[in-house]
């Protein structure tokens, strides 16, 4: 009697701990979470579902997600090696596989609901796909960063090289415009037709573009070739305005390579490799291989800049950024395919508050992380070229605080709240 | 220019009658004309935004859709294929009653309502916010159109209609039935309902999820959760696998009560637990339930096989894997419990009822086929050697394939914060309640029930070790005690 009365309080008293000190315990994780927050994110190494008829991606070089959250993706069939394509060859030397078709729509399931491009009648499709953006309207935008010979219908692209997209002079001086099912609307620029970082009619190696909704204007990072923003009219493709970095007149005297301890370039170097117009009517470009962000007004005034991995040479750390979708834009995303991660910045002071990913072909792993995007539930998703090639989805998991600087792979932790 | 028109300019006898002659016309006219793109493509993701507000005599219904999913209509274009903004106001109207009123039906309590009246109707750009909010909604209707000069490619626009219907009180209960999974292959719906009440519903679900009660009263939520409930048990292979092992050596009811019980509270723990967002929300944990309910059913049929099982042990083991089940009985609801409204434990344990419901039938029809089998075609432990290894080997394939999908996630230990700790806790605190009471259980059953397999003479000749209760302990029949 009198031990069943002790192993009653003892129970007793165990529980009365662990009530209280959880209770004590999620005080103290409430005024933890009150400090430095950034979004969380976890691979869904589930995303996305297998491509039908044996269908592969190349590099894979660009995605945006349109108003519905479908997600959007262009990637590069040529750059596939020889034996990647035997079912495609004349005649097919195996079942397996051939170049999915370079513009891919999957749905939020990560199903793919539409698929199209290549060259056509009518327009002058790139020699190498560079960039997607849908715009507000729907309308789907590609540029291209290739050299060489003009495709042709009926035919597929070379394969490429991100660095060196071809060889010669560059063939991609355009940027297209379709409709969601692959109709084609307008073209703007003409391919091999550029005449430098003035031309006002021709772009040069077109990496990467944005429409403006409130004015109509279609911004273009341009490029791999010019050293500048350049704005035209979304609706008639006419010429607007342009500038180079810190909104000085751009000039195509070489930089020579980039020196982290000289002192900062005043021209954008190539690649200039996004173009993003925040809610606030902040652009934020991409000075890729310059390892910064500049950001300006829509009509070109310079407004601040952050250099990010400032010792990273070669490619460069700034590839594509993307804003969170809440209506302030409180974070950039930015792909860095160098160091193979994402940072999570704050957009107003440009402060890196964590990263995540590594180098490596699994899930969360990066090889050349180079475009990047976000949909209305917060995930975010990449794409890689080189021999990266692939979209992967990261699932948002809500706010919590920041412990680690770099977080390494986001494979999906053991309990909430880590 | 293109200008192709419409088929609603056909005469239209009756209102009701109205659909079917649109259709049967169109479907005449596809055949004429065959070479002529008269039919557009079912598109393969739509989305649905919907506000339902009573005020008054009038319930308002807000509905944006894509225009690509009104299907057959032929709206006015101009240029490339840029909507003709001019022209289009007929057509949006005609496919806003064909295409999204008379799909929906609306209740007002048990009374259909009307077919409704097309107030107004709006053409948007995808990327237009004025569906964030019922307010901001409802101001899009009454504020500027789009611009007639405003290029926008046909089948990328939206259309948005407010319809308003008559109703008696804003005060009524309201249900719906929206069939609007026809507009594609698959169709997500988010649905707002403000009732006059002030609190806000919101829905979303995929294709049609037959009669939702906006609001519904409590008697409503519980025929819905146990109908819910005894149909997921009955369409759940695995589950029915576990319980068919669960029962294969004890079929009489005696035996049977205390082990199916402590199957049902446990399930039930981690059911409730889970809607009340205790369980982890990480990707692997579906997948590691999933492995974790073919390893129970592999284990429940390799101990039928061994022999020697006494209820002590089994509603020990079916209260361990029941906890197991409950997480995936769990998933099962998830999208569902945005229909329990303000019941959502009433609905839980409703969802509860019916899985018991489902399982007593299956028992009712289990059992006596079971008695059968071992009376007329193969002696009782043979039998049960039998059953349980078809269960096993199909369990065991679910084991491996689920497994394979578990193993891709590499699991990190997390970081020691003061969250994880807390959460830790509660659990401990949870699992020691749980282990106090499993004493309690332990203690005194026997003393109500014999811990003793019932069986029938081994043919095989396998002698196995048979438990009794003795007082508050255990005896095996060698006197050992457990």
């Amino acid at each position: 009697m009198k031990r069943n009365l002790y192993i009653g309080l003892g129970f007793s008293a165990v529980l009365i701990a662990l009530g209280v000190g959880s209770t004590v315990l999620e005080r103290r994780a409430a005024v933890e979470a009150a400090g430095v927050q950034a979004p969380r994110f976890e691979v869904d190494p589930m995303w996305p579902k297998p491509l039908p008829n044996h269908w592969l991606l190349g590099m894979t070089i660009g995605v945006s997600v349109d108003a519905q959250d479908h997600i959007w993706i262009i990637h590069r069939g040529g750059s596939l090696e020889r034996m990647e394509t035997y079912a495609a060859a004349n005649p097919p030397a195996s079942e397996c596989c051939a170049a999915a078709p370079p513009v891919l729509e999957f749905d939020e399931e990560g199903n793919l609901i539409g698929h199209w491009g290549g060259p056509g009648q009518g327009y002058d499709w790139p020699v190498s796909n560079h960039g997607i953006t849908v715009d507000y309207k729907g309308n789907v935008w590609i540029g291209g960063n290739g050299r060489g010979e003009q495709v042709t219908p009926g035919t597929q692209a070379a394969a490429l090289n991100e660095q060196q997209p071809g060889s010669g002079r560059f063939n991609d001086n355009m940027v297209l415009k379709f409709t969601q099912d692959g109709k084609f609307l307008m073209q703007i620029g003409h391919p091999g037709q550029s005449k430098g970082s003035n031309d006002l009619e021709n772009l040069k190696g077109p990496a990467k573009l944005f429409v403006d909704q409130a004015a109509n204007e279609l911004y273009v990072a341009d490029g791999y070739g010019n050293h500048r923003v350049i704005v035209f009219d979304a609706e008639t493709g006419k010429y607007k305005r342009h500038w180079g970095a810190y909104g000085h007149k751009p000039d195509d005297i070489s930089p020579g390579p980039y020196n982290p301890d000289a002192p900062l370039a005043q021209q954008f170097r190539n690649p200039v490799h996004c173009a993003e117009l925040a809610n606030d009517g902040l652009l934020y470009v991409c000075d890729r291989s310059n390892d910064r962000i500049q950001v300006f007004k829509k009509d070109g005034t310079f407004v601040k800049e952050a250099i990010i991995a400032k010792r990273t040479l070669g490619d460069g750390s700034v590839w594509d950024i993307a804003f969170s979708k809440d209506p302030q834009q409180k974070y950039i995303f930015l792909a860095d395919g160098s160091n193979e991660k994402v940072y999570i910045m704050l957009r107003d002071t440009l402060e890196i508050l964590t990263s995540f990913g590594d180098g490596g072909r699994q899930p969360g792993e990066f090889y050349a992380v180079h475009s990047i995007a976000a949909d209305s539930k917060g995930n975010i998703f990449t794409t890689e070229t080189y021999r990266g090639q692939r979209v992967q989805k990261f699932v948002y998991k809500g706010m919590a605080p920041v412990t680690k600087k770099d977080q390494g792979v986001v494979w999906p932790k053991t309990a909430k709240g880590s | 220019m293109t200008s192709r028109r419409f088929i609603s300019s056909l005469t239209t006898p009756t209102r009701s009658a109205m659909p079917c002659v649109m259709l049967a016309s169109l479907a005449a006219l596809t055949l004429l004309l065959p070479n002529r793109a008269l039919a557009h493509d079912i598109p393969n993701d739509v989305t649905v935004q919907a506000f339902v507000k009573p005020a008054g005599q009038r319930l308002e219904l807000l509905v944006r859709v894509p225009l690509k999913a009104m299907r057959d209509v032929d709206f006015p274009e101009r240029g490339p294929g840029y909507l003709d903004l001019n022209r289009v106001d007929a057509y949006l109207r005609d496919a806003a009653t064909l295409w999204i009123s008379d799909a929906i039906e609306l209740y007002e309590g048990d009374s259909r309502l009307p077919k409704p009246h097309v107030v107004e109707t709006r053409v948007s750009l995808e990327s237009d916010k004025s569906f964030a909010s019922y307010e901001a909604a409802f101001a899009h209707f009454t504020g500027a159109k789009l611009p007639s000069d405003t290029q926008v490619y046909w089948n990328q626009a939206m259309l948005d209609v407010l319809f308003e219907y008559p109703i008696r009180s804003e005060h009524s209960e309201f249900s719906i039935h929206p069939g609007l999974a026809r507009l594609g292959l698959r169709v997500v719906t988010a649905l707002t309902f403000l009732p006059s009440t002030g609190v806000t519903r919101a829905f979303e679900f995929i294709g049609d999820p037959g009669l939702v009660w906006l609001d519904p009263r409590w008697h409503q939520a519980v025929l819905r959760f146990v109908d819910l409930g005894f149909l997921h048990i009955l369409s759940g292979t695995d589950h029915l696998l576990f319980l068919f092992c669960l029962v294969i050596p004890f079929r009489r009811f005696r035996a049977l009560i205390p082990v199916v019980t402590a199957f049902t509270i446990a399930h039930s723990i981690t059911l409730i637990a889970s809607a009340y967002n205790l369980a982890p929300d990480s990707l692997w944990f579906p997948p590691l339930i999933e492995t974790l309910i073919a390893i129970s059913i592999v284990y429940m049929a390799l101990e039928n096989i061994v022999g020697g099982i006494g209820v002590q042990r089994r509603w020990m083991i079916a209260f361990g894997f029941g906890l197991v089940h409950g997480f995936g009985f769990s998933f099962a609801l998830r999208q569902t419990l945005q229909f329990a409204g303000s019941h959502l434990l009433t609905s839980l344990l409703s969802f509860n009822v019916g899985v018991e419901l489902g399982q007593l039938l299956v028992l009712l029809l289990l059992i006596p086929a079971l008695e059968i089998f071992f009376r007329f075609a193969v002696a009782e432990r043979m039998g049960t050697i039998i059953l349980s290894a078809l269960v096993a080997h199909t369990a065991w394939h679910w084991m491996i394939d689920r497994g394979e999908r578990l193993i891709q996630f590499r699991f990190e230990w997390p970081q020691p914060n003061a969250a994880l700790l807390a959460t830790l806790m509660h659990w401990l605190l949870v699992m020691l309640i749980l282990g106090a009471l499993m004493w309690c259980v332990r203690k005194y059953w026997p003393l109500k029930f014999p811990a003793r397999q019932p069986s029938a003479p081994d043919p095989l000749g396998m002698r196995p070790v048979q438990v009794h209760a003795v007082g508050h302990g255990l005896e095996t029949e060698t006197g050992g005690e457990i």
